[in-house]
């Protein structure tokens, strides 16, 4: 799974490696931000409707135990992709791409494993591919990706604070949106921080770091940015408090609902519902 | 060890996100009276600590690189409620925003990852540490193995989702609709990575962080040490802090060792078992001499063994020893008690009882063994 | 008297920040707090702005004292925050909602003004410092002069009576740094009083009509900037300016005062 990762890295990559981490994890964000300003069809729709929608259809795909409606909610997905002006290669792709490894590796070994009719038989492997393991790779793989474009049809037509405040409808208590907010809005400048924390370091090395050397830098530099964590958190709140802050948050609800809002939700409802129908 | 999509039933996800709901509630509330206003900002710079720490690609000895959760840190430093919450928020958003984790796995993740992984390292953590002083190696010692044991029983729980899956949801021809692997092989497969390399990237990160704060800000670690508050006297949150009135809003009380909540905590969990009860068939393996002539039963175990066809008598060791030794609660379910499911439950409670008892056994003799 | 400090002594663990330190600050003024780092005067800031509460001695805004009792009282907390902003030195700190919009908004939010027209003061105020077209921007990614204007904008938003700044020069270019103070001159003047922290001898002429010198905690000149400016030994002693040596071509050893402008 992928806390686990087995393949040996050359010394000099590792503080590389994470800092190229970082910065792709920061890339994301930023970019996310500025994709969802950019006309297209599902940027127009209402936050909540999205969520909404978007969350339906992940539970159709989850529920399925059809294929092809699978491979349906996926090319619906494309197609509202390509008509919200979402690039399929800058940033589907490696989307598809990265839950295709992960999931295709995990899969493989299901093809042989699976009991049930056998399909092919490789000549020198006591276990043949079955037509049940075929099947059962397929799913993992399908709804892998199907629910990754789905996420990805969200984050990336939807500022990530709408998205937050949409929570609201599933009754998501008003703290946590809050807190959700404000998590993502560290995030940056703690990956900033620890991304400048290995520079620093990294450019004042002579020399090749051991691994055990590199262990150390990241495990003190994890401490570090706990303290410093713990100091920002404290500070933030008397910035909070000064602000007129005493328990409770407020925050705009800035949805209203028009036609076409109305329109979605009633082509999202009836979509998911068509799919989890079909799928049983 | 984030459970994408697609892995784990509806059904599962949906037993998943319930099991989390009351944790996440005792939690927030928990939090909400130690902390009052500080909680917002507190639990968000936190869970963005854990974020950018489950990043973090760490080089451990033998050449490999591991993530870890940071579930071991956050609790010494937070305690389990708050850490629960924090880790539960990061990953959200990890889900939600980034791509890392299935977002029908959110209940699943939160449950293995923040709710078991806190309240297992809280226990560990609490039960080698003891009363040592804040400075002292043992609670880096300590540190280390909640963190390893923490990470390893949030993958054992995964695995054991991944495991019942096959069992349980297959379409029309046989074929897994989710994971495909039974327990037997998605327990050692989880298991064999996290006992030695997640789990080992989650000590260094657990020891080595709170070594480096034993230095550094030793006042992160008085919340948990289970050191009377005379001994220690109030933490600042940043550089707040309240005038003579204590307790104030602006201090970070360290709680009195109040195991309360976890007594309540193994009290849902006991509850919850007899949803065990449900899985169809009797758990792989633990099945009797009698059940192998039992045609029924052979089927089960059939289908859960790759269809390997069991063998027509017991296996001798089986029927000689088995004879042995007769539970007091035979299957599950004590011969006076009608209802299956009550049994199952009675017996959970009698099985968690006994560990209790055996914890509490083990853990005086630790105490009066050393000074 | 808008502020009276009487006698105050506030420590942090290992260290005292401010040692009976008293002073007044009179109503519609313009001060500057100045002192070098550590001189307490951040702390002083906040001790004004009833985030911290002294160990000993008393804080008084407008002849109420500011001790933590009264705050649990709402009346007295709403009426307080509305009448007084801070703006912090770090605009990390200061700036913690997810956009510029939703960080404009939160001060009338928290104090429960109707949402209607809170989305109007918002616009209204983004407009007057120009910082509309950053309206839903994450406020991490602005520059460090844009983020001083929302954080402004933030306080502003409220009207309060009396705007207190920690250090609100720091880390801004030359550019940013003009053209703040004069949005706080064109702000203040009449009723409004503005009290800065800092330790940038350059504008305190344009901002200030009275400085108030710490030093170790300690409260070591109450004057006006002129008299301040002129008086080397003093700067020199509370560490404001230090003597700075270099060889001229001559062979001598040339020393005179060196102004330190806020760097970073």
């Amino acid at each position: 799974m992928s806390g686990v990762h087995t393949h040996q890295r050359s010394h000099g990559n590792f503080v590389e490696h994470t800092i190229e981490g970082l910065h792709a994890a920061i890339a994301r964000a930023m970019y996310a931000d500025t994709l969802a300003g950019r006309a297209g069809l599902l940027q127009h729709i209402d936050p909540r409707v999205k969520l909404a929608g978007l969350l339906g259809l992940i539970l159709a795909t989850a529920l399925s135990a059809k294929l092809w409606v699978i491979c349906a909610i996926l090319l619906v997905s494309v197609a509202g992709a390509g008509l919200s002006a979402l690039s399929i290669p800058a940033l589907m792709a490696p989307v598809w791409l990265s839950a295709l490894t992960f999931t295709g590796a995990i899969a493989v070994p299901a093809l042989f494993l699976t009991p049930g009719v056998a399909i092919y038989k490789f000549p020198n492997l006591d276990w043949p591919i079955t037509a049940q393991g075929l099947t059962t790779a397929g799913f993992l793989i399908l709804r892998a990706e199907t629910s990754a474009t789905l996420a990805l049809l969200l984050v990336f037509t939807t500022p990530w604070t709408h998205i937050l405040k949409a929570l609201r409808v599933f009754r998501v208590p008003v703290v946590f949106v809050v807190a959700l907010g404000m998590t993502f809005r560290y995030i940056l400048l703690l990956l900033e921080t620890a991304h400048e924390m290995f520079e620093s370091r990294k450019s004042r090395t002579v020399g090749k770091m051991s691994s055990g050397d590199y262990r150390r830098l990241a495990v003190s530099s994890g401490a570090v940015l706990l303290s410093k964590s713990f100091q920002l958190s404290g500070e933030v709140f008397l910035a909070m408090q000064a602000r007129g802050f005493r328990g409770e948050v407020y925050v705009l609800d800035e949805f209203r609902m028009s036609h076409r809002d109305w329109t979605a939700l009633a082509l999202f409802a009836g979509l998911s519902a068509a799919a989890i129908w079909a799928g049983r | 060890m984030h459970i994408p999509d697609g892995y784990l039933s509806p059904a599962t996800c949906a037993a998943l996100y319930g099991g989390s709901a009351p944790f996440w509630y005792v939690a927030l509330n928990r939090v909400k009276k130690a902390l009052h206003t500080r909680l917002v900002p507190l639990l968000s710079l936190f869970a963005a600590f854990c974020f950018v720490i489950m990043m973090f690609n760490l080089p451990l000895p033998g050449g490999t690189t591991g993530h870890a959760v940071g579930i071991g840190l956050a609790t010494v430093v937070l305690g389990p409620w708050a850490a629960m919450l924090a880790v539960s928020i990061a990953l959200i958003i990890q889900a939600l925003f980034f791509g890392d984790g299935g977002i029908t796995a959110i209940g699943a993740n939160c449950f293995n990852m923040a709710i078991v992984g806190s309240l297992a390292s809280y226990v560990v953590y609490r039960a080698v540490a003891g009363r040592a002083a804040i400075a002292s190696p043992r609670r880096v010692i300590a540190a280390g193995l909640a963190g390893y044991c923490a990470i390893n029983l949030s993958a054992l729980f995964a695995a054991i989702e991944f495991g019942i899956q096959p069992m349980l949801f297959h379409d029309a021809a046989g074929a897994p609709l989710y994971c495909p692997y039974p327990l037997s092989i998605a327990i050692p497969a989880m298991m064999i990575g996290h006992l030695t390399i997640a789990g080992l990237a989650e000590l260094f990160v657990s020891a080595g962080a709170v070594a480096f704060l034993q230095q550094s800000d030793p006042s992160l670690l008085r919340a948990t040490s289970g050191l009377p508050a005379t001994q220690i006297g109030a933490t600042r949150i940043g550089a707040t802090r309240a005038g003579p009135v204590d307790p104030s809003p602006g201090v970070f009380q360290p709680r009195p060792t109040s195991l309360r909540p976890l007594w309540a905590a193994l009290g849902a969990l006991m509850i919850l078992t007899p949803l065990g009860i449900l899985a169809a068939g009797s758990a792989w393996g633990e099945w009797v001499a009698s059940d192998y002539a039992n045609p029924a039963i052979r089927q089960q175990m059939a289908a859960s063994s790759l269809n390997q066809t069991p063998p027509r008598r017991a296996p001798e060791g089986l029927e000689r020893w088995s004879g042995l030794w007769t539970a007091p609660f035979a299957r599950y379910a004590p011969p006076y008690v009608r209802s299956a499911a009550f049994g199952y439950l009675l017996s959970g409670m009698f099985g968690v009882g006994l560990v209790l008892l055996g914890s509490f056994g083990v853990g005086k003799v630790l105490r009066n063994g050393k000074v | 008297m808008l502020f009276e400090v009487d006698c105050i002594t506030y420590s942090y663990p290992g260290q005292t920040a401010l040692r009976d330190l008293s002073l007044t600050i009179p109503e519609g003024i313009r001060a500057a707090l100045l002192g070098a780092n550590g001189s307490g005067k951040s702390t002083l800031l906040r001790l004004l702005d009833g985030l911290y509460f002294p160990d000993s001695g008393t804080v008084r805004f407008r002849g109420e004292e500011l001790i933590e009792e009264h705050f649990a009282d709402d009346a007295f907390a709403y009426d307080f925050r509305r009448q007084v902003g801070m703006v912090f030195q770090n605009p990390d700190v200061q700036l913690f909602n997810p956009t510029v919009f939703d960080e404009v908004a939160f001060g009338p939010l928290q104090l429960r003004w109707p949402k209607s027209q809170v989305r109007e003061r918002v616009a209204e105020i983004l407009d007057r410092l120009r910082i509309s077209h950053l309206k839903d921007r994450i406020p991490h990614r602005l520059s460090g002069g844009e983020k001083k204007r929302v954080a402004l904008a933030s306080v502003l938003i409220l009207d309060p009576a009396v705007l207190l700044l920690d250090e609100p020069t720091a880390s801004l270019d030359p550019r940013s740094q003009s053209q703040f103070i004069d949005l706080l001159v064109a702000w203040g003047g009449g009723t409004k009083s503005v009290i800065t922290a800092t330790h940038d001898l350059g504008d305190i002429e344009d901002i200030a009509d009275r400085c108030y010198v710490l030093d170790a905690g300690q409260l070591v000149a109450d004057r006006i900037p002129s008299e301040v400016l002129r008086d080397t030994d003093l700067l020199r002693r509370t560490n404001l300016v230090h003597a700075h040596r270099h060889r001229l071509p001559t062979g001598e050893i040339h020393s005179h005062p060196h102004l330190h402008r806020s760097e970073e």
